[in-house]
């Protein structure tokens, strides 16, 4: 009696594959519908940002920042000039720390909302997606008004921020925010406490905390699997200090901890701490000037500097190498996204076709973020 | 519809011809009539309606452009696909790749002699017309199976036995839940079925007992099983096959997979209407036949369409199950309770042969009391976050 | 919790969540869409209502252009070309080109932060297909146009002073710089933007 003969299968996930967030590729090999093994192919969103700051200067480099992560561009500005101003040894107003941490967190609100609105599109639910994108196109209408783009927003500069907030614009926000927080409690009725959705979200892609440090997994990703780690509650920067807010952690109260459910559910609940921290900001917003002087001609001293930004998709660090002229000599950019991309491969051991698409989705990567 | 032969070779309409080919031209004819002027149309109909309340689901306003309101999208999306390049890839197996859609389509158009559209509209009143329905609908996996093996894409593959496992699975649940109705009635044609239930909901099926409710929902959703529906699209899933099966095909072909799919909906409804809705049945208000016929054709078209609308509905709500949960969502939970159904059937008919009225009232008081609470949801949401914030004038 | 239990459990909130949902998305039956339909059905033209800020297709009014070049060596990938000439007996300056290549434009708005009388400026214009590359550039200065002399005092000129308002409401849209910068090297004569660039340039030429 011979026994029946299998093979496994290769295939390739991607570069144009619907689900991929972007032009993102995975070497599949499957037996049937279970993975054995999911390989990311990284680099076909390779810009050479980091060497285009090399050449543009220290002024010119904040709109390439933009297109570094677009779908949260107001960090990576903020990375970009909070560099800069630590190698030259800025002090950024008051205002200017409010507007910033204002608009930064409006993004995280435009990215997180971006982010649990794929997860359900992914699953095959194309109502939350819809609905989250309304949400986030009135945030996207808001920072228009304050910058005037609506996805590069370009709204840093070293030293501050380009404009101050427009008149009315504050009584705006805050109506979009009593407008935003019935409808996260109808999103999560839709969705989020959907049996099915469930179902298909927990006990998948399980990181435990070990791993996700061993890992180097960053923002939600880490936070998903219990730990408590926040560069804007841990490691303070601009004026988060003055902020009273909580840091969400994944629970495991659907399937283990660390699964795509809690990294899924820390984004909701980060969505709730981020209205709260913009009605604080909002209500204690100093006056005075949002832009310190800082000269056309822009030449720090030589030197070199590392810093940390809590992104919508964590820790973001921006390493800058000042030789005194103009240009920055070196930068680097060091992303949530990448990182999270080095755990797919072992995660995806065993997992079924259906669930890899979960999984991509419950790290939220994002093609450009990843490549730079 | 022997009558209607009969009567066209009494009138000599086609002169000496053989009787047996008068029937064959008149059938021929009929059934062009049906498919083309009403099957194919639906189809097309249902498409536009499904996006129009899709859209409306999503905050969106959808196609309202080709015709009034975007009437006649499906028209210039048919015509679309009939212009398009018909693409065979060169190492398929070209045979049953074009055979394929054929066979979807098949299996689409067979259910339609069966249909019970009133108490005289229907083309062939079979004894074992239910049991015709549910077989000829399940032509349909031969199809796709043949589509997403010979495109030879590993989408298409994946697509095609997803579809195959999920529709011979869930055959068994939806053919166990006609059982309860067969039970009750000892026939299995369509019109006999309907003529056992009244017009009044209290005497339809659904409310018969609490055990046929269970069934009908059960039936309803191995029926959007069957016809690859959300929550159950996995052959087709875009997120993560593609497009499934379909992914090779371009054109015409393409658009027969997707006309049977979305006429496939009237099937499925036709099916739960009849079987638990009463059907056609409409109270006796006229003793002309031409008016209560006209009177039953609304009725019946009322209740598929309104299940057609929750078809799409529940598809603009819930997300794709995993293939394994979708295996055990058919064997550990809908194939033991539509068993547990039969038997608690058998048992009420044997204690009540002919029926209980007072189940089938306080079934319907339930019924009224769930929609009812329901609505209040509806309105609890819908103050909860009415307010409707508009940045800008354009809107 | 035993497995029977869980079994009915599992129907019961599969059940209760999908009616949740359903409930949701029923109540979107009687809610406006959010749908801005562009170009055609809409009550007003996109354009009009996009906020002050809004970074559209660059525009420059040559009437009120100081010839300071500060645009030029602002936009980081150089796509736009001024081209200035100075009598050297007359002392003014002539501005022969001025070209801003459109496919380049990234809309960053750097070039028009450094501009001391707003002369070039972000319209809310945003359709700008077109046919050839070569008509995607946008070249302003057709016969060579005098640069414009800031005066000391409020602008005279009637045809040219509504032109200076606009522009000058357009620059001090932008937040001016604060509190002075006391690090790094300091070029001379490049510490302030505005007046000084202009000077900077007019002294190149």
């Amino acid at each position: 009696m011979s026994t029946l003969r299998t093979e496994e299968m290769t295939l390739n996930m991607g570069p144009q594959h619907p689900s991929t967030h972007g032009v993102l590729r995975f070497i599949v090999r499957a037996d049937g519908e279970v993975m054995r093994e999911a390989i990311p192919d990284v680099g076909y969103l390779h810009r050479s940002i980091e060497k285009i700051a090399e050449k543009v200067g220290y002024h010119g480099f904040m709109p390439y920042t933009d297109r570094v992560d677009y779908v949260c561009a107001m960090f990576t500005n903020q990375g970009w000039g909070m560099a800069s101003e630590k190698l030259a040894n800025i002090q950024v107003p008051k205002r200017g720390e409010y507007c910033r941490a204002i608009a930064t967190e409006f993004n995280r609100l435009a990215s997180h909302l971006l982010s649990v609105g794929t997860m359900g599109m992914d699953i095959g639910a194309m109502t939350p997606f819809t609905h989250a994108i309304r949400e986030r196109e009135m945030i996207n209408d808001l920072i228009e008004e304050l910058c005037g783009a609506r996805l590069t927003f370009n709204y840093m500069r070293i030293g501050g921020v380009a404009w101050d907030l427009p008149p009315g614009w504050r009584e705006k926000a805050l109506a979009y925010l009593d407008h935003f927080e019935p409808i996260l409690d109808e999103y999560n009725a839709l969705i989020s406490y959907n049996k099915i959705y469930i179902e298909r979200l927990a006990n998948v892609g399980i990181i435990s905390a070990d791993e996700a440090v061993n890992y180097n997994l960053v923002g939600p990703n880490l936070r998903g699997s219990g730990i408590k780690w926040d560069i804007r509650k841990d490691l303070p920067y601009s004026v988060y200090s003055e902020f009273d807010f909580d840091v969400p952690v994944g629970k495991g109260e659907w399937g283990k901890l660390g699964d795509a459910m809690d990294r899924y559910m820390v984004r909701i609940r980060e969505l709730k701490e981020s209205v709260k921290i913009l009605r604080q900001a909002l209500k204690q917003i100093p006056a005075g000037p949002v832009l310190a002087k800082v000269p056309r001609n822009f030449k720090p001293p030589a030197g070199e500097c590392q810093i940390r930004v809590e992104s919508a998709r964590g820790d973001m660090g921006w390493y800058a190498v000042s030789d005194g002229t103009g240009y920055p000599w070196r930068v680097h950019v060091r992303t949530g996204s990448f990182a999270a991309m080095g755990i797919i491969q072992k995660l995806s051991q065993g997992l079924m076709i259906a669930d890899l698409v979960t999984l991509i989705a419950s790290l939220d990567v994002i093609a450009p973020e990843i490549d730079r | 519809m022997q009558e209607l032969i009969n009567n066209i070779v009494a009138a000599g309409t086609f002169g000496k011809m053989p009787e047996t080919l008068v029937a064959a031209i008149v059938i021929i004819v009929l059934s062009a009539v049906v498919f083309l002027g009403i099957a194919f149309p639906f189809a097309g109909i249902v498409s536009w309606v499904e996006r129009r309340v899709w859209a409306r689901i999503q905050s969106r306003v959808g196609p309202n452009r080709v015709g009034p309101n975007g009437f006649l999208q499906w028209l210039a999306d048919g015509v679309k696909h009939v212009c398009k390049e018909d693409v065979i890839p060169t190492d398929s197996d070209h045979q049953l790749f074009k055979i394929a859609p054929y066979l979807v389509v098949l299996a689409f158009v067979l259910p339609w002699a069966v249909m019970p559209f009133s108490s005289s509209l229907i083309l062939a009143d079979m004894n074992v017309g239910i049991l015709y329905m549910t077989s000829v609908t399940a032509i349909t996996v031969v199809g796709v199976l043949m589509a997403g093996w010979a495109s030879n894409d590993k989408w298409s593959l994946i697509g095609g036995i997803r579809s195959a496992a999920q529709i011979v699975s869930y055959e068994i649940p939806a053919g166990l839940s006609i059982f309860p109705v067969v039970l009750m009635t000892g026939t299995l044609s369509m019109q006999g079925i309907i003529r056992a239930q009244g017009w009044a909901p209290q005497h339809w099926f659904l409310f018969a007992n609490p055990f046929t409710f269970v069934a009908a929902n059960i039936l309803y959703v191995s029926a959007l099983a069957e016809g690859n529906r959300t929550p159950f699209d996995l052959p087709e899933a875009e997120s993560e096959l593609v497009a499934g099966f379909a992914t090779e095909y371009s054109g015409m072909r393409y658009l027969f997979f997707f006309m049977a799919e979305w006429g496939n909906l009237f099937i499925i409804g036709a099916i739960i209407t009849t079987l638990f809705l009463g059907g056609w049945q409409f109270p006796q208000v006229s003793n002309n036949a031409v008016v209560m016929n006209i009177l039953q054709l609304i009725t019946f078209n009322v209740k598929v369409l309104f299940l057609v609308f929750v078809s799409m509905w529940i598809r603009g709500t819930l997300p794709r199950v995993r293939i394994d949960q979708l295996m055990s969502l058919c064997w550990k939970y809908f194939v033991p309770i539509s068993f547990v159904n039969m038997i608690g059937t058998a048992i009420w008919v044997a204690i009540w042969p002919e029926g209980n009225s007072v189940a089938g009232y306080i079934m319907f008081a339930l019924g009224i009391v769930l929609a009812v609470i329901f609505i209040q949801r509806v309105m609890y949401y819908l103050r909860r976050s009415r307010m409707e914030l508009y940045f800008r004038p354009t809107i | 919790m035993g497995a029977v239990a869980e079994y009915f459990d599992n129907i019961k909130n599969t059940v209760t969540t999908i009616f949740e949902g359903m409930a949701v998305t029923a109540s979107h039956f009687m809610r406006k869409p959010y749908t801005v339909q562009y170009p055609d059905r809409i009550p007003v033209r996109v354009q009009d209502t996009l906020p002050y800020r809004y970074r559209g297709i660059l525009n420059v009014d040559l009437e009120i252009c100081t010839g300071c070049l500060a645009c030029e060596r602002a936009c980081p990938i150089d796509c736009i070309v001024i081209a200035c000439e100075k009598d050297q007996k007359t002392k003014i300056l002539t501005i022969s080109q001025f070209d801003i290549d459109i496919i380049k434009c990234m809309y960053c708005g750097l070039c028009s932060e450094p501009c001391p009388t707003g002369a070039i400026h972000h319209t809310s214009e945003f359709e700008g297909a077109d046919f050839s590359t070569e008509s995607m550039i946008r070249r302003f200065v057709t016969d060579p146009i005098d640069a414009y002399k800031p005066k000391k005092g409020p602008e005279t000129d009637e045809r040219i002073a509504p032109i200076l308002n606009r522009g000058m409401r357009y620059v001090n849209e932008f937040a001016q710089g604060g509190e002075a910068w006391n690090g790094g090297v300091v070029d001379d004569g490049a510490a302030a933007p505005g007046a000084d660039d202009e000077e900077e340039a007019a002294a190149k030429q």
